[in-house]
């Protein structure tokens, strides 16, 4: 039997164990019992035998270790060229393993394994790009953390973030009442330039249900008010939900299978309950990826889509601009060089690939691409989780560099990252590196440019003077 | 008038002047007094670990922190807590600092919120603190639902004996919700009342700053402005005074201010949008004020909040 208190194979489920966890300071306690975490390997063997199918047995038997992923993966190229950072390698020395030694496997294993999943990977899968095979890299990964998950062998703030997916169904302490009440507020916060702006919370059938990433309640409700702004210049009959708004999914990158399908079905069941025509989804990659993407796989939706269509963000963009429902200012457009970071989750993962170089092409006079660019980008640095694990901090620094010579190659001092994550991630490349860079979401860099229709403009009042 | 007071406060030596107004001012009306520091900002994705807005380190969200903290901030204010000698709640919290400032006012139907600012004698605080100080007056000033009050240097930190009340005006919807409140504290205080515009001749068309026929019409017009909008809502009341000078805005308002011996200064701060970073270290007119005048700035833009 584990003696252990903090890291046990048992998810968090309720509050007082998350707080008992959280006052674990940077999980001292946590990692110290991981060291004597035991692994029972019938139950590892058991989920490999019940979950481990041909598709991921095969692309382990074929891998021919050819190496063509190597010069693919942000890690390695900025290691120096360390072998431990081939992809191939990562994936075989772990999962590899795992299956082929049938779950019969120790704890220092495992927490090598650990180390490799969420220290040395962000789940971008540039890799699975040049792989002759087609070897999913990030499917792997993935399905590697869930075993991992399944023993306890999961970062701290890991286990964190799919306990408060557990929880409060969103990936901060953020409550429903919190929710809606921050909606309230920035209404109220805002109805002096925008007069007439409402966050419609709750209203059925409307064309647009909009879900968000808790980040924005938490930190920056602006975000949100910003989204209703320019809902309603392009004059959208928009909603949100006031449960199943969370659309990010730390579950997903803890490999906490269940956690994972609980945080999507709140997003589906908002959208059989409210009924919309379309979702659209934040500026979040990892959100878009985990709800549109591989949400319904998890919900055993057959048709492997949302129940209703889902548009990412930069698409509803893209499409409000070219329809006219959003125009630009021709004088108010950027006029510095101007650079956009590709989200791996919905570009690569996701296809949406086209839609950022539309917006820019609406938005910047001098936009300039980063190389390689789109389906073929380098990861932030900080995907997968990576970001927000204090434990490989230092092997997150590191895997920058890639990003940041991109960034200075382009010349641009303005990086437009419609990615929450990603937006961390470059904030702190600035912080490490002082490359001398800004960071923006889209919302209001497009707010500053974009023209307001005379109906939502304040009413002057009599000899009011600018 | 003031029945809750919210100080916001980063506990450093910039805010011991408003510390002794909020306190002072807590005492004097029997208020309630909330005290709010955001000690750090998130910086670390979704982690625990922020950082900390006074030495830029990096600082965990734990109990025992937390329990520093605090202690840390009573034992600066400690001889104040004593004076005022009522309960008083202590927020601490993580977060963007206006938007933390602002979404604690709004919950606890704050009155007034009073806070500090950065001054020239200031300690080098640091690039991460400068900008933030800036950005974070600018912020709650022009969003907060009630006035704000904002102590620069440390002679405006006396409150009390109010006798002579500068309303400085820009014609500006906010001015117009700064004129009620100078009003009322007017008559709270059986006051004087000093109304005041400057004339901006730091910008505009050459011909018109050359022109001095041009300004002083200008001045006569806006005497009548001001007789329109403001007096006419005095109900009578005649101890008031209106000049208009011309220069720049700020300049003319701290001098006219030193010269009314001035014990208060109220103005609307109605910057619609935010200045970037880079630039609100210099700040807005209010901002100048705050940093030059020696009396207290009251900043009031919205109406007063609707009790639920």
């Amino acid at each position: 039997m584990n003696e252990n208190i903090f890291c046990t194979p048992n998810p968090v489920n309720d509050k007082d164990a998350l707080d008992a966890l959280l006052r674990d300071k940077r999980g001292q306690q946590y990692y110290d019992e991981m060291k004597r975490l035991k692994v029972d390997t019938a139950a590892l063997k058991k989920l490999v035998n019940d979950t481990c199918r041909s598709r991921i047995r095969t692309w382990l038997e074929i891998c021919a270790h050819c190496g063509m992923c190597a010069d693919a993966c942000a890690f390695y190229l900025s290691n120096d060229k360390d072998p431990e950072q081939v992809p191939s390698y990562k994936i075989q020395s772990t999962l590899g393993k795992i299956v082929k030694q049938k779950g019969d496997v120790d704890n220092a294993f495992m927490r090598y394994a650990m180390d490799v999943a969420w220290g040395k990977c962000t789940c971008c899968n540039r890799c699975s790009l040049y792989c002759p095979f087609g070897i999913d890299m990030g499917v792997l990964m993935s399905y590697l953390r869930g075993l991992l998950f399944s023993q306890g062998f999961v970062p701290w703030e890991m286990k964190i973030g799919s306990g408060m997916h557990r929880i409060f169904r969103a990936q901060m302490d953020v409550t429903v009442e919190d929710w809606v009440d921050t909606c309230e507020w920035m209404i109220e916060e805002y109805e002096d330039e925008w007069p007439r702006l409402k966050i419609p919370v709750d209203k059925k059938n409307a064309d647009i249900m909009y879900t968000v990433n808790a980040r924005e309640a938490k930190h920056y409700p602006d975000d949100i008010a910003e989204a209703a702004v320019l809902f309603s210049i392009a004059g959208e009959n928009w909603t949100v939900p006031s449960e199943g708004w969370e659309e990010t999914s730390l579950a997903m990158f803890a490999g906490d299978w269940e956690g994972a399908k609980l945080q999507v079905k709140s997003v589906y069941d908002a959208m059989d309950r409210l009924k919309p025509k379309q979702m659209v989804v934040t500026e979040c990659g990892h959100a878009y990826r985990a709800t549109v993407i591989e949400g319904p796989y998890w919900a055993g939706l057959k048709s492997g889509k949302t129940p209703v269509e889902t548009l990412h963000y930069v698409e509803w963009v893209a499409k409000a601009l070219r329809s006219g429902k959003l125009k630009i200012d021709p004088a108010k457009k950027i006029k510095e060089p101007v650079t956009y970071h590709d989200s791996c989750n919905y570009i690569r993962n996701g296809g949406l690939s086209q839609y950022g170089r539309e917006i820019m092409s609406y938005i910047a006079e001098d936009f300039r691409e980063m190389t390689p660019n789109g389906e073929h980008n380098f990861c932030c640095g900080g995907g997968g989780g990576l970001n927000g694990i204090g434990k490989y901090r230092k092997e997150r620094n590191t895997g920058q560099k890639v990003k940041r010579d991109q960034i200075l190659a382009t010349g641009a001092k303005l990086v437009i990252t419609p990615c929450h994550n990603c937006w961390d991630a470059i904030r702190d490349l600035e912080e490490v590196y002082k490359i001398g860079i800004r960071w923006s979401f889209l919302k209001p860099l497009l707010l500053d440019m974009v023209i307001v229709p005379e109906h939502m403009k304040p009413q002057k009042e009599e000899n009011e003077e600018e | 008038m003031f029945k809750k007071i919210l100080f916001a406060t980063t506990g450093t030596p910039s805010c011991d002047a408003a510390a002794r107004v909020a306190f002072d001012m807590a005492k004097r009306y029997n208020t309630e007094l909330f005290i709010i520091n955001v000690f750090g900002i998130p910086s670390r994705s979704f982690s625990q670990v922020i950082t900390d807005l006074r030495t830029g380190d990096e600082i965990d969200l734990h109990d025992d922190q937390l329990v520093k903290i605090k202690n840390k901030l009573e034992r600066r204010y400690q001889q104040q807590i004593h004076d005022y000698n009522s309960p008083h709640d202590i927020v601490l919290t993580d977060g963007i600092p206006h938007t933390e400032i602002l979404r604690v006012a709004r919950k606890k139907e704050i009155d007034l919120i009073v806070m500090g600012a950065r001054t020239s004698t200031e300690e080098n605080t640091g690039s991460v603190n400068r900008h933030l100080i800036g950005s974070t007056l600018q912020n709650v000033a022009r969003s907060a639902r009630c006035p704000v009050l904002i102590i620069g240097r440390a002679a405006a930190s006396f409150w009390g004996g109010i006798s002579n009340i500068i309303f400085g005006t820009d014609f500006s919807k906010g001015s117009s919700q700064a004129f009620e409140f100078a009003f009322n504290l007017t008559k709270m205080f059986n006051a004087s009342l000093h109304i005041f515009h400057a004339i901006d001749i730091s910008s505009g068309p050459f011909e018109f700053t050359k022109n001095q026929e041009v300004i002083e019409d200008r001045i006569r017009e806006v005497r009548g402005m001001i007789r329109k909008r403001y007096i006419s809502k005095m109900e009578g009341y005649n101890d008031y005074e209106i000049d208009v000078w011309e220069g720049i805005p700020y300049v003319e308002i701290v001098k006219y201010a030193r010269e009314s011996f001035a014990d208060l200064i109220v103005m609307a701060h109605h910057t619609k949008k935010m200045a970037p970073p880079e630039e609100s270290v210099f700040g807005s007119n209010v901002e100048q004020v705050v940093l030059r005048s020696n009396a207290p700035v009251i900043s009031v833009n919205h109406p007063a909040r609707q009790k639920k």
